[in-house]
């Protein structure tokens, strides 16, 4: 049997946004012969061999076969041919490194404010200018299907390796394609992002490659580890609720789930229970209104460490692909 | 179920055997059993057939589907004598054969192409950093041999012959370089017969080679431009109109938006548009300003105010009647056999100015001396709105399409581009107009046809 290769960040904030999240998860790395070296191994889960590459290449190479699993961010992988690749699927999302690939043009451009306006600009563009738009970007591939899904056919990508959000200012493009999470540099630099711009919504995700020879490895111990990973980015984006349930009220699940997408840990409760309900953080507010409208409370809110599910969706999505 | 991929994968183990041999996964091999094995595969395939002394099935790998770099030689054009005999012909009549640089500026053909061709074009960079790419076409460079040679203007006749390289997808399963051959008559200012001149002999020469069953699809999309010159709409819906055209959902919805009364008004191009110019580009100055848009990243203050007043305009225009509207619609519905579409074109025109009138003559006059030359229109179809899809030929243009029951391949086309060379880098408009056969497809069918 042999090991499987899994591919993680060595570099950059996806890295520490990564050891925050094994560390809470209670999973250590070792480095084999010391901090500065590229492989490595996990204390508590036997069978991998950690392989520490940056994130994009992460990417190509579990699109080339080279890796069983990695953790990268979402849009280096749809980047690999600008749709959802065939040789890697996701398997989980972790909620991390979240960040939009969005399109930005300069303030200035107050005629401006969506790609509609954009396909008018391009096309006037090439007859003033003699030549077409520059979009400055390091996701050709993402921009380019994008671009031409919203009719924008006039433009020229012109491949930028860092500080995309300076050619404008620059002289080297006139507008950009980019990856953020804040906006801050993009406003910095007198950029704007376009109403209907966002390209693509990303985030930290274990992959695996199907190119990948997966029959003489020990799948049982990734079943273990995804379970880990799992329950930990499940608590990570989840909130508990515990109040009493000292009265039912029909259909209290079932709306439960459908305006907030929460769930109760408890299969069957009568009136005068105490019970669990896991809501996602953005509805946790929301919910607990909803709870107190219905006569119920005091609600405490815990922050759970780990929720560990029946159905393990990352192990069922990779069998479904390698068996 | 394909009975030959079935054997192949029977003999070598079956299918977790050859899962295993192939460092795939089982589904994907029986994937295979339906739908034969990928293109990528049949080296590897033929290779384990070889070591395990299978005998390999003719059949199981249909020939020409293999990209031709893995054909070994079995398969060169360039030697046939169909190939030659295609060549002779073209080059023939003062047609001189000359050989077009295969390495092209990358950015001109981008340029020309649109970013969509980039998926397709094998791209690369020389050591001082300027993009070169693998010819993706024939006229391209032989437009770029012709300003190499230092003409500006002067008749030329070209022939040509070579290969050609376009990345397909692998499930397409096309091959990634192929054989064109064509002709460009480029400088002749005799329009009317540089295009009858072209059109005929890429016709002829495929009739002699013994071709058939193919149709010819014509178009020309001048007329469509002039039709929309002539309309009595204002000049901002005519230059709408005529950039769209070359994107037919953009179209439509253009055409109804200008047709609708009530455009969504924005207040700000509005008063742009209310204003005199000074005050206007005063306004919007001031405006970006303090949107702290503090430089002009590639546009000018002009263009800006200049588009805010354009959408500003459009408000106060009448909207298009329903009359006008339908006449454009209909105008890009004609599609008939050429001398029945001319007559409903004349028909639908007759009330607007006589110089559209003049354009359709001339285009009856095109088919009638094509028609004497020798070409019949039996399998022939002319559509006003052929030509739309992709945005490079500027008048007259034609496809020939063979088919049978079962296929249909595209063999070749042609048509008038009078503006690329003068976007190539020529000082003037130099009228040009070419054709090109894909030579691959023309042996195919010959072979079909003969059998």
């Amino acid at each position: 049997m042999s090991k499987i290769k899994l591919g993680l960040p060595s570099k950059g904030r996806i890295q520490e946004d990564m050891n925050n999240f094994l560390t809470s998860a209670g999973i250590e790395i070792t480095k084999d012969g010391g901090q500065r070296t590229y492989v490595g191994s996990f204390k508590n889960f036997e069978g991998f061999e950690l392989r520490f590459l940056s994130a994009n290449e992460i990417a190509k190479e579990l699109n080339n076969g080279n890796l069983h699993l990695g953790l990268t961010g979402l849009d280096l992988i749809r980047e690999l041919d600008g749709k959802e690749s065939s040789n890697v699927i996701s398997l989980l999302e972790l909620g991390f490194s979240r960040a939009d690939v969005i399109a930005a043009v300069p303030n200035s451009w107050i005629d401006v404010s969506n790609m509609k306006d954009l396909a008018d600009v391009s096309r006037d563009f090439v007859r003033l200018h003699d030549r077409r738009l520059r979009v400055a970007t390091k996701f050709q591939n993402l921009t380019r299907n994008f671009f031409i899904k919203n009719n924008v056919n006039s433009f020229r990508i012109v491949e930028s390796i860092g500080s995309t959000e300076g050619s404008p200012s620059a002289g080297t493009a006139e507008m950009i394609t980019d990856i953020t999470s804040s906006g801050k540099t993009l406003e910095e630099n007198n950029l704007k992002i376009l109403d209907d711009g966002i390209i693509l919504k990303s985030e930290a995700c274990i992959f695996a490659s199907i190119n990948e020879k997966w029959n003489t490895i020990e799948l049982e111990n990734i079943q273990k580890f995804l379970r880990v990973l799992s329950a930990k980015s499940m608590a990570i984006s989840h909130i508990e609720l515990t109040f009493n349930c000292h009265k039912k009220i029909d259909n209290l699940e079932l709306n439960i789930f459908r305006e907030y997408e929460g769930f109760f840990l408890n299969n069957f409760f009568e009136a005068g229970d105490n019970v669990s309900l896991i809501v996602p953080n953005a509805n946790s507010s929301l919910c607990s209104e909803y709870l107190i409208s219905l006569g119920y409370g005091p609600i405490k809110i815990n922050k759970p460490e780990f929720i560990y599910q029946n159905n393990n969706n990352a192990w069922n999505r990779l069998t479904s692909v390698i068996f | 179920m394909n009975k030959s991929v079935n054997n192949i994968i029977n003999a070598l183990g079956g299918t977790s055997k050859l899962a295993n041999l192939l460092g795939v996964n089982p589904s994907a091999v029986s994937n295979y059993r339906q739908k034969g094995f990928p293109a990528r595969l049949h080296l590897k395939i033929i290779a384990l057939c070889e070591e395990f002394s299978i005998p390999i099935d003719n059949e199981f790998i249909d020939k020409s589907k293999i990209p031709l770099k893995v054909i070994k030689s079995n398969s060169n054009e360039f030697l046939t004598h169909k190939s030659n005999s295609i060549m002779s012909s073209l080059s023939s009549d003062g047609y001189q054969l000359i050989d077009p640089p295969i390495l092209v500026p990358a950015d001109k053909v981008i340029d020309r192409l649109g970013e969509t061709i980039v998926d397709r074009l094998y791209i690369f960079s020389q050591k001082d950093g300027i993009r070169l790419c693998l010819r993706p076409d024939l006229t391209i460079p032989t437009c770029l041999y012709y300003l190499d040679q230092g003409f500006n203007g002067e008749k030329k006749l070209y022939s040509y012959f070579g290969k050609v390289f376009q990345f397909y997808d692998e499930e397409e399963n096309e091959p990634t370089e192929f054989t064109q051959t064509g002709i460009e008559s480029i400088g002749d200012q005799d329009s009317l017969n540089a295009d009858v001149d072209v059109f005929v002999k890429i016709y002829n020469t495929l009739k002699k080679e013994g071709i058939n069953n193919f149709k010819t699809y014509f178009g020309d999309v001048s007329l469509f431009q002039e039709f929309i010159n002539v309309l009595d709409i204002p000049d901002l819906w005519k230059k709408s109109l005529l950039e769209k055209f070359w994107n037919e959902e953009e179209f439509k919805v253009l055409l109804d938006e200008i047709s609708k009364k009530n455009i969504k008004n924005d207040k700000f191009a509005e008063r742009v548009y209310s204003l005199d110019i000074e005050s206007a580009l005063e306004l919007v100055r001031g405006t970006i300003n303090s949107s702290d848009g503090s430089f002009f990243a590639g546009r000018s203050l002009e263009e800006i105010t200049d588009r805010l007043r354009k959408k500003g305009e459009s408000y106060s225009l009448k909207p298009l009647s329903g009359s006008t509207k339908k006449l454009i619609t209909e105008f890009l519905s004609i599609k008939d056999k050429p001398s029945l579409a001319i007559n409903k074109l004349r028909k639908l025109c007759r009330s607007l100015d006589g110089s559209l009138l003049n354009k359709i003559d001339e285009a009856e006059k095109r088919f009638e001396i094509i028609n004497s030359n020798g070409v019949d229109f039996k399998n022939a179809i002319f559509s006003a709105e052929k030509g739309r899809d992709v945005e490079y030929y500027s008048g007259f243009l034609y496809d020939f399409v063979w088919n049978n029951n079962n296929e249909s391949i595209y063999i070749g086309g042609g048509g008038r581009y009078d503006d690329l060379i003068k976007l190539l880098g020529s000082e003037s408009r130099i009228p040009a107009v070419g054709a090109a056969l894909n030579l691959k497809k023309v042996e195919r069918i010959s072979q079909i046809e003969s059998l």
